[in-house]
Order: C-alpha cells, then structure tokens, then sequence
C-alpha cells in the first residue's frame, strides 16, 4: 500500500443518474437505479436490443459557449461536464492558485470517435479521411481539451489501463503533489458507450432481455453487466486541511493471483464487481470473514472507470458523515476502501479516510 | 448556388450551430476573424472540397488561395471543377 | 523531482535503426539510407509516403497467450528483454517493487479496420482482433511476462507519451513507490495513424527533413524502447552500476489547440525550464539536445526557435530522420539515443537536414562532432499541446 494523503477539494460526477455529486448521493441514498436507454445491436440474427447507462452533457451549456465545444465529442464532453462541477463544487473559479495538473483515466478511450474516424476511410466509396476525427480520437483528447479551456499549463497526463486505469492514475497524481510538481491535481475518468461496444457485448456475452435487464453484482457467478459511461472529476491537493471529503490515505496494485489480498481493516468495502462473471467470480476467495461490503455499479454501470464513481460516493459518504446506504450514523474515524479486480487478476485497493 | 452550398457545407460539416448559412458574407475572411476558422479546420476543408466538389487541393499554399473567403472558394472550384464550372 | 537522481541501469531497443541498441547506436553515425521497404498494414493498403518499418523478427512472450500478441507488444517486448539482460533483472528479484510504465498510441485503441469492416458489412467478423486488444495493454502486458507486481501504467499522451513514462517511471521511484521501474514505449505502424497524419497534411511523400528549409512533414516509422530505471538503494544492493541518470523532468501544456503546438512555444521553455532547474542543471552544461524534430513546418519551427532562446549555442539533433516519428515510442526511443550519444561523447549529424531554412534562427548539427560534458535533453511535443523534456546524465564511473 502506498501511503499518501491527497484532499479531494470537490467532486464533479455524470452518468445515467445524472449530474453532479448529489445527483449521485441521492440515487445511493434512495436506492434509485438510473432509468436505462435501450441501444440497438445488429447482428447476424437481426436486430437485438441492449440495455446501457447512458449520459447527457446538456449541463456543459453552464460553463462554456457553443462555439467552444462546437469539435468536441460525446467522451471530451462528458470529461469537461464532470471536470467543470469539480471546479465549481470545489469553488474555484477564475484564476487558480499555482500550477494545476491534469489527469485523465480511460479505459477504452474515445472509441466512438476512434471508429468514426474509420468510417471516412474504410467504408465503401470512402477516402476521405477526417482530421478533425483523428484528432479527437486520440485517447488524450479529453485532457488537452481541459487544459485548452481551463486555460491550465501544468503537466498533462492520460493513463489507459483497463480496470486500473483510475488507481494507476492515482499513483502519478500523488508523485506530482508530494514531489510539488504541482499544487493541485484535476483529476478525472471517462469511459463511453458506441454502437460497436454494444455490438461486441452481444457477442460475447449473448442476448439481453431489456425488459429483464437488471444488474446484480453481488451474484458473482452470473453475467449480469449492463454497460455504463460517465465521468467522474476531482480536484485533489495535499498540503491542506481536511476538506469537505476527506481524503485519498491509499492506494494498493497487484496481482489477485499472487495470494490472498491483504485487505485492511475498515468501516466499508465497496467492491468494483459489476455483473462481468468474469471478474465477479475473482472476488469471494478475498471476503471470506467480511460482511461490511457493498456494491454501487448498479447506479452507474459497468464500466473500467467504474472505481472512480465508487471513490466519489466513498468521499461523499465519508464528507457527510453518514451512511449514504443506511443511513446510519458514521464513525468519526470511518475510512472505505474501495476494490477492484480486473480481467487478469489485477487489483486494486483505494483507501479513504476523514483526515 | 454554389456559393449557398459552401455555406450549407460550413455551417453543416465544422459544426458551427450559432451561424446561419445565410449570414455568412460572400467577400468576409473565412480565417481568423469573420468566421473564425482555423487551422484544423482548414485541413477538413481540404477533405470536404475534394469530398463534396472533386476538387483537390495539393497543399496549404493552394488551400490559402482557395480559402480566403467565400468567393476565392467558389472561384477555385469553378476554375477546377467541370462539373462546376462557371457559366459561360 | 527536487534534484534526485534516478539510475539508468539498462537500455533496449528496437526501431528501423537496428533490432538492439548496440546495432543503432553504429547505424545512428552511418548516415541514412534510403528505405523503400514493403509495409505491414493489415490490408495490403500501400502508403504513398515512406514509412520506417522494422524489418527484424521479434519474440515471443514465453507464456501462451490465447488470443496472440499484438505487433506493439512483440516491439515492446523485445525491447525490454534487452534491457532487462543488459540491467542484469531477468525476473522478479525476491523483495525487489518492479513496476512497469510504458507510452503508447496505436497499442491503446482497437484499430483493427478488418474487424471493423466486417461489422459495418454485418459479416459476423470474427472477434479475435477485439479479444486480442482487451488481452494486450501494453504495460499490463510487461508486467505479467515478468510477473512484475509494482505499479503498471500505459501512458496514452499522443507523440510525447515515451519522454512521459521515463519522467512518471522516475517519480515513482523518487517517491518511494518502487525500487525499480520498466519504463519506455512502443507502437508499432498502422494504416489508421498513416490515414490521420496524412489528412492532416503534416506528412511528407518523400523521406522527411527535418528542420531543413524544404521539409514538408512527417514519416511516420514503429519500434520500441525501455530504459530500466533504478533507486540507489536498488542498484546498489544489486551491484550494477548504472549507465546514466534520469536527473530531471519537465511537463507543461500549451492550453492553446488541439493540434496546432503555440507559436511562441510557451509550454515548451516551461517544460525546459521546470526540468533543468529541478535538475540543477545549468543551460551551459547541457551537451546537446535531442529534439521532437518531426519535421513538420511548425513543430521545427517552434523548436527551432525556443531552443534557440533558451538553450543558445547548444546542438540539437532529430533523430526521426533515422527512425521515423514512432509516436508512443518516439520519446524512449530518442532517451536511448541520447545515452548513447552521451557514451560515444558525439552527436551525429541530423539526418535528412542539408539547406538552412532562413526562417530559423538556428540550424540543427550538420556532422558528426565531439560533445562535451555528461548532460543532455531529450524533449518532446505532443498532440494536444503537450512537451515533455526530460534531462539525461551520463555516468562517470
């Protein structure tokens, strides 16, 4: 585990629940699953449908004209959406104190984008390949687009890593505070849904019966998953006293394979699982003896960038001073741990605590 | 005709959703201030031209010439393009 | 980074240059050759502009993978082999943290227009070319081959994404997070990257020239590096004693546009100047820079003219000339060559330069020369507006 401990100013969130770090909270506190959009899949078979946590951005029309945003697409959007309401629910607005760095998590990056790019050239009769596409198809889009309209000239960096894009992340944004590269850290994770991602989620996991489409996570041995996007933004600082959120205290990688996790002692564990068998089934050998574990990927979707939205509500929960889940009143010296396992048996552990 | 396609296609294609193909004047610079394109945006313009009207444009010192407003645009094509072609 | 020094205890590398480092650093001062060699896009689709392949075979991870390796892996893990024999690490050394940082482009999106097109064509394609990419990040990819447990990162920053993982893989050890770090990148050649360069306009159809008054942009070239970064108590216990040390590294953003770098090249003297003051490194003990150097009209132009500013009278070089632009990888590739141009205490000349371009106030080395001092930089710029400038030393020992 490495120690650390980055104060997360502010918090900006979207996904299907909508926006904002309270839209969030209130979809946990009242156990509201997010209404689902129904995408259209073909397939050899014919036209199927499938069930997906979908996003809206309308809310970017607060921050920035039209004309600014006129290039950028649904995944940069979403980023800039979610990074805006960190900012403001930060309070920070107009010039920010020292240098700020921006990072971004994705796990799949800007894959609409990537295969419009492909549809100029690559379907029939097409030669006409677009750069404004390829620009924007670049995984680190998002990022410049930050910078280029938070007018922010720190250092920049975007991390795919699958599942552990966020936590691997977390690692770079800690080196930079604790080394003082920069002040602040911006720091976010985006990942969005397409058409072709609907199309290999049929084939891999088979026909989903929309009306029947639920997720259930904590079933670990069945393929439940519903595909998610969203973004989550948080503004982190380390020489600072406690903020309204708390603070990030550690963040662990490894191997699931390599033996037991250790897996410190705390108030809560919220587990990454989301409906995928394939990881599901990776996470009951690492409970044994542990019932204080929750799972939140029904609000939000399966996602890689899933463990973001749980450090969002792990902070909120922690900022309130309750158990969004039960209401009940929280411990002074709570901490939440936040777990995820990917396809390789890689995992991570992020720690959160008050101080 | 052409020159309310090229608008159409501005306006349609660089996503500029503020600006009506109406308001955009014939002689105004397409760069910098008027419309305010800019550098990316001229590259897509290469691909659009040569996508919508057949013209090509071999490098940014000819897409200077051609695009310095809507009139050096049409007068470009109109110069290239058989189909184009301006009326006798 | 506060002026601690990182050790380089190992270097691999693979590009059009040569399949190992000791093969490109003779080919580096040989001059360029012509190349006219056949490309490996996935659908026989030919280039009209030269692109630097590798032409060299590549290994095989030694575990089975079910869904095969992709191209980037198979440079990136030649590469590391190499760098982890020449750092003396074949495997994970009992209580030693070793974590992976590695640049990407091409090897961080599913560029697969086989698949794609049968999808579009509603042919039921066959899903090998997705399971293969959700199989083959790049870092994770390292990492398993070598049963590494540290921290594991793909760095995704466009063209500055390997000068990105040597500076990240740095900071970790400094902070404390691990002994050793397997840093570099790798990409390999794609027609979907040729397709967005080329629309661009920033590519040249003949072999490119950079900083030279008749470039027209860029070739676009794959290959790999990776350097083996080390804490001092690491090497020490281990008795290798390193090559050289990362002893600095700056990053800024232009914020000015997404492809465009800012004309007065503000990111850039701030990247340069963020790394040589933690490097406590004065501008005149700096040998030589590596430069970006792709050969666009504004990227030479920008560096040309920041370098000038803030580094006068010191040589530049671009090494694309010999490699190509290899976009996740271009920043390892150039760290390697800029060791070993440090160890030869010489630059090359930068190949594919001949006719000063009036507009530059400086022209980048024209022949082979002797170096002074043990200091270099090695920078690159980014899409997005992004420069990276990390300052190498070379050991004395």
């Amino acid at each position: 585990m490495t120690d650390m401990r980055m104060v997360i100013k502010g918090i900006g969130v979207v996904g299907a629940f909508g926006s904002g770090i309270d839209a969030l909270a209130t979809a946990i506190v009242d156990g509201i699953r997010p209404p689902l959009s129904t995408a259209e899949v073909i397939t050899k078979e014919g036209t199927g449908r499938l069930s997906v946590y979908r996003a809206r951005t309308e809310g970017l029309e607060e921050f920035f004209a039209k004309r600014e945003l006129r290039r950028i697409d649904h995944y940069a959007k979403m980023a800039l959406l979610a990074a805006s309401l960190a900012l403001k629910d930060a309070k920070v607005s107009g010039q920010r104190q020292g240098t700020t760095g921006i990072i971004v998590a994705t796990g799949y990056g800007p894959h609409r984008t990537t295969f419009g790019f492909l549809d100029t050239f690559v379907k029939e009769g097409n030669n006409f390949a677009s750069p404004t596409l390829f620009a924007s198809s670049v995984h680190n889009a998002a990022a410049a687009y930050a910078a280029i309209l938070f007018g922010e000239r720190g250092p920049s960096l975007t991390v795919s890593q699958l599942e552990m894009s966020v936590s691997s992340a977390l690692l770079t944004a800690w080196c930079w505070l604790a080394e003082g590269r920069v002040d602040s850290v911006l720091f976010g994770a985006v990942d969005e849904y397409s058409d072709v991602l609907g199309y290999c989620w049929k084939r891999y996991f088979g026909v989903q019966e929309t009306s029947q489409a639920e997720m259930r996570p904590l079933d670990f041995e069945r393929q439940s998953a519903i595909p998610g996007e969203g973004s989550v933004f948080f503004l982190l600082r380390r020489n600072e006293n406690q903020g309204r959120y708390g603070c990030i205290r550690g963040v662990d990688m490894g191997f699931a394979d390599c033996g037991r996790i250790d897996l410190p002692e705390t108030d809560l564990l919220f587990l990454g699982a989301d409906g995928m068998r394939e990881t599901g089934r990776l996470y009951p050998p690492h409970l044994s003896g542990k019932n204080n574990f929750l799972c939140h990927a029904p609000t939000y979707g399966s996602l890689p960038i899933g463990p973001a939205f749980d450090i969002a509500i792990a902070a909120h929960e922690i900022g309130d001073g309750a158990y969004l889940e039960t209401n009940a009143e929280a411990l002074p010296e709570k901490t939440i741990g936040c777990l995820k396992i990917g396809r390789q048996g890689e995992f991570s552990l992020v720690m959160l605590a008050r101080e | 005709m052409l020159k309310d396609k090229l608008k159409a296609m501005l306006v349609e294609e660089l996503n500029l959703e503020e600006t009506d193909p109406i308001d955009i004047v014939d002689d105004e610079p397409l760069f910098g201030e008027g419309l305010g394109l800019d550098s990316l945006d001229a590259v897509e313009l290469v691909v659009l031209v040569e996508k919508y009207f057949g013209v090509e444009i071999k490098d940014m010192d000819e897409g200077r010439i051609a695009f310095g407003s809507i009139n050096s645009l049409a007068a470009f094509i109109e110069e290239r393009s058989s189909v184009w072609a301006a009326a006798e | 980074m506060g002026g601690s020094r990182v050790a380089i205890t190992g270097l691999g590398c693979v590009c059009a240059l040569g399949p190992d480092v000791p093969t490109c650093a003779e080919a580096l001062f040989l001059g360029r050759k012509d190349r006219v060699a056949p490309v490996r896009f996935e659908d026989s689709y030919s280039p009209t502009s030269p692109v630097f392949q590798v032409a060299s075979p590549l290994p095989a991870p030694s575990r089975w993978l079910k869904h095969g390796v992709s191209r980037t892996n198979s440079l990136a893990l030649a590469a590391v082999r190499e760098a982890l024999a020449d750092g003396g690490l074949t495997s994970s050394p009992g209580s030693l943290r070793v974590g992976v940082c590695m640049g990407t482009t091409v090897g961080s999106a599913l560029n697969s227009t086989r698949f794609y097109r049968g999808y579009l064509d509603r042919k039921e394609p066959d899903m090998s070319p997705v399971s293969r990419f959700l199989s083959n990040n790049p870092a994770l990819f390292i990492a398993r081959e070598y049963a590494f447990s540290g921290p594991c990162q793909t760095v995704v920053n466009a063209c500055s994404s390997g000068t990105d993982a040597l500076g990240i893989g740095a900071s970790w050890i400094a902070a404390g997070i691990c002994d050793v770090v397997v840093a570099g990148g790798a990409d390999e050649l794609s027609r979907v990257t040729y397709e967005g360069f080329a629309s661009l306009m920033v590519t040249d159809d003949e072999m490119c020239k950079p900083f030279d008054r008749n470039r027209k942009g860029l070739n676009l070239g794959e290959g790999a590096a990776a350097l083996l970064l080390e804490s001092e108590y690491s090497w020490r216990m281990r008795r290798k004693p390193p090559r050289g040390f990362v002893v600095g590294y700056g990053a800024a953003c232009d914020a000015y546009h997404l492809t465009a770098p800012s004309p007065d090249g503000q990111g850039l003297r701030q990247a340069i100047a963020y790394a040589l003051e933690t490097s406590k490194k004065a501008s005149a003990e700096i040998s030589f820079v590596n430069a970006h150097g792709t050969a666009t009209l504004d990227n030479d132009r920008v560096e040309a003219i920041t370098l000038h500013e803030m580094l006068p009278g010191v040589p530049f070089l671009s090494t694309k000339g010999h490699t190509g632009h290899a976009l996740g990888a271009a920043g390892a590739i150039e760290a390697v060559m800029t060791m070993i141009c440090l160890e030869k205490g010489r630059i090359p000349a930068s190949a594919g330069f001949s006719v000063a371009d009036p507009q530059l106030p400086a022209n980048p080395n024209a022949s082979t020369k002797e170096i002074v001092g043990s200091c270099a930089l090695s920078e690159s710029l980014a899409f997005g507006g992004h420069n990276s400038v990390i300052v190498i030393e070379h050991s004395n020992d």
